[in-house]
């Protein structure tokens, strides 16, 4: 993580586990297949991420 | 979003399922017989006002309808004969479980440049030992969505 953030010149960003990943893209994706989807809201989005456990200044949309 | 726009945005994700890529315009003028042109128009709005899907810049051409990406990036899916490019390891694994397929993601770290990949079976991720680096804040995400 820090020969790429030394390489890139770009600060470190965050670490999660791919487990984590893995379920927050479940619960991301999970109306894109709907004849009826819309993009969700900021604090539809929001809540995801919170219950994907990503809380935290780094987390927030807005 | 009116209802031929919803069911071209559904067109664009049921391609890249069945078939690893984004359609045309002239694909989907064929399958909805409607002229190209008119395609074009509705791919646009559906980027500008519903934000379903991003064309490739100055172009009328799907690029990305997320997770997918029409172009190769480093995020290679692979399952049971089907090969996708995720966006990110995010979206990598969004289209497993979009597509509601076992498979796997494979990267390597940008750094050292050593293969990475990670595995589901029966819809349960394997256990490993990698992590995942997001690199751009959650507010800035959209800002420039190829580099994020």
């Amino acid at each position: 993580m820090d020969t790429w953030s030394r390489a890139t010149g770009e600060p470190r960003g965050a670490l999660v586990t791919p487990e984590r990943v893995w379920a927050l893209a479940q619960r991301w994706y999970d109306d894109r297949l709907r004849l009826d989807w819309r993009r969700r809201s900021v604090p539809e989005r929001q809540a995801i991420l919170e219950d994907s456990g990503l809380t935290g200044s780094f987390w927030r949309l807005t | 979003m009116d209802d031929l726009s919803a069911r071209v945005r559904l067109f664009v994700y049921r391609r890249f399922i069945d078939g690893g890529r984004a359609p045309s315009p002239s694909e989907i003028g064929a399958a909805f017989g409607v002229v190209p042109l008119a395609v074009e128009k509705m791919l646009r709005r559906l980027q500008a006002d519903d934000d379903a899907l991003v064309l490739l810049p100055g172009s009328p051409y799907v690029w990305m309808a997320e997770p997918f990406s029409a172009v190769a990036t480093s995020y290679l899916v692979r399952s049971s004969g089907h090969e996708w490019f995720g966006n990110c390891v995010w979206d990598g694994l969004g289209i497993l479980a979009l597509a509601d397929h076992d498979g796997q993601v494979e990267t390597w770290c940008p750094a050292s440049g050593v293969p990475l990949r990670l595995d589901v079976r029966t819809r349960r991720l394997e256990p490993g030992t990698s992590v995942v680096h997001f690199a751009v804040p959650a507010r800035r995400w959209w800002e420039s969505i190829g580099y994020t």
